[in-house]
Parts: C-alpha cells; structure tokens; sequence
C-alpha cells in the first residue's frame, strides 16, 4: 500500500514498548500489532489522536505516503 | 443466536435431510433402472422404480432413452449435490451467525448458485427434449415421459440468478467486514 505506517520508527524515538503504548493509548496489542505491520484497511481520527498524544507527535510521523508507481519507474 | 432463529435452522436442517434423503434414492432408483434396463433385462425394469414407465420409450429409441435418462439422472444427481452442500453448511458449522461474512460461506453461496443454475439448463433441455419426442412419436411414449417431464426450469434458472446476486452482495459484504476487522 502506498501509506506506510511508521509506527515503529517513532516507537523507537520515544523508547516507548508496544505494550506500554498499548495501555497509554488504549488499544488492544493485537490492534496496535495491526496498524504497526501495516496491515490496517484503516485509521479512526480518535485512534491516530490518542496516539500521537502519546507519542508526541504529528499525525504526519506516523503516516507517510510513497509514490509506488515513481519508485517503479525510477527502478 | 435467538432461540426462535435456532428453531427456525434446526427445523430447516431436518427439511433439508428428509429431502437430501429423498433426492438421493431418486438418483440412486433412476442410475440403477437405467442399469438394468440397458445391461440385464428391459422388462423387468419397468416393475423396479415406482410408476417408472420408461419401457415404451426404450422400445421405441435407445439411443433417445439413453439421452433421456441421463438429462433425468443428470438433473437427480445435481439436485442432490445441491442439497449435500446445504447440509455441509449446517454441519461443519460454516453458518456462524456472530460473523456470517467469511470467505468459505461465500464460495459457498457462489457454488450453490452455480448448481441451481445447472439444474434450470439441464432441465429446460430435458424439457424440450421430452417436447421433441413427443413430437416425433406421434403420441406413442406420451404417456410415459408425461410425468417425467422436466418441470421448473425457469424456477431453477430463477433462483439461480437470485443465488447469484445474493451471492455479490455477500461478497461486498465479505469486504466491508474484513475492512471493519482492520480498523484500528
């Protein structure tokens, strides 16, 4: 999919575990395990609020859009 | 589940059984006179399965009564089919109520809708067929494919179309679930 979820990256910038997200957030780990290995169809604005709430963060560091068919092309 | 729905399936399940049952020893009567029509001795036949008169038109062409009774055995075995996988739903409990959007239940449907459809061709042929042998026999074997007669083509050929969009709109449905599941 062309979004990518970068959950992880800012995970890892803020030292925080998946478990300790998913308490704070109140999201189910499976949920949270979900959105992280991108396999989510979609987002809820109240889920991407509580998280960067948490995080810290823009919706913008989670989220990131890559152009499939420009890298195709470049490659 | 409601009781009233557990009631209303449980009373489907039993229907479904008598008439898998039935269905079964229909084609099972037909494969075997036809067996022993063709193999053993045509005149015994007649006497095998009940108010099965297909002598007249064995007599009359064997190559018309093999065509004939394998449009009848054709039709018995699909419909049998049909019911099997019916009672496959209910048996392997691929029926679950709480989350009825699956995959499996969707071939299903598909599988379902496509035996139906089978079964309105096979029988709008039989039906013609009959037709055409009725025509060129002057009235002679009228009386014992009379009551063989491919009835509800166009109620099979129906319903098979309706299996068809209801079987699409599970599909969305199948969708929209698995969209909903991988919501976060």
């Amino acid at each position: 999919m062309a979004i990518v979820v970068n959950l992880d990256v800012m995970m890892a910038k803020r030292k925080m575990s998946l478990n300790e997200l998913s308490e704070k957030v109140g999201l189910t780990l499976a949920n949270l395990s979900i959105l992280k290995t991108g396999k989510a169809k979609a987002i809820r604005f109240s889920t991407l609020e509580a998280i960067c709430k948490v995080l810290d963060c823009q919706p913008g560091d989670i989220l990131e859009f890559i152009n499939e068919k420009k890298n195709d092309t470049k490659n | 589940m409601s009781r009233k729905t557990d009631f209303f399936l449980k009373t489907l399940y039993v229907i479904a059984w008598i008439i898998f049952v039935g269905l079964c020893i229909d084609a099972g009567g037909l494969i075997v006179n036809t067996y022993v029509t063709l193999f053993i001795n045509p005149e015994a036949s007649a006497r095998f399965w009940g108010g099965m008169k297909l002598l007249p038109l064995y007599k009359f062409n064997q190559s018309h009564y093999v065509t004939f009774v394998s449009l009848l055995i054709i039709v018995a075995i699909l419909k049998s089919i049909l019911f099997y996988l019916i009672l496959n739903l209910f048996h392997k409990n691929k029926l679950n109520l709480s989350s009825p959007f699956n995959k499996t239940l969707g071939k299903h449907i598909f599988f379902l809708s496509y035996l139906a459809f089978g079964i309105g061709l096979f029988s709008g042929w039989g039906n013609n067929f009959s037709n055409w042998l009725r025509g060129i026999s002057n009235g002679s074997i009228s009386e014992s494919i009379q009551y063989l007669n491919f009835e509800g083509a166009d109620v099979w050929i129906f319903m098979g179309v309706i299996l068809i969009i209801f079987a699409l709109i599970f599909k969305k449905g199948i969708e929209i679930q698995s969209e909903n599941e991988f919501t976060v």
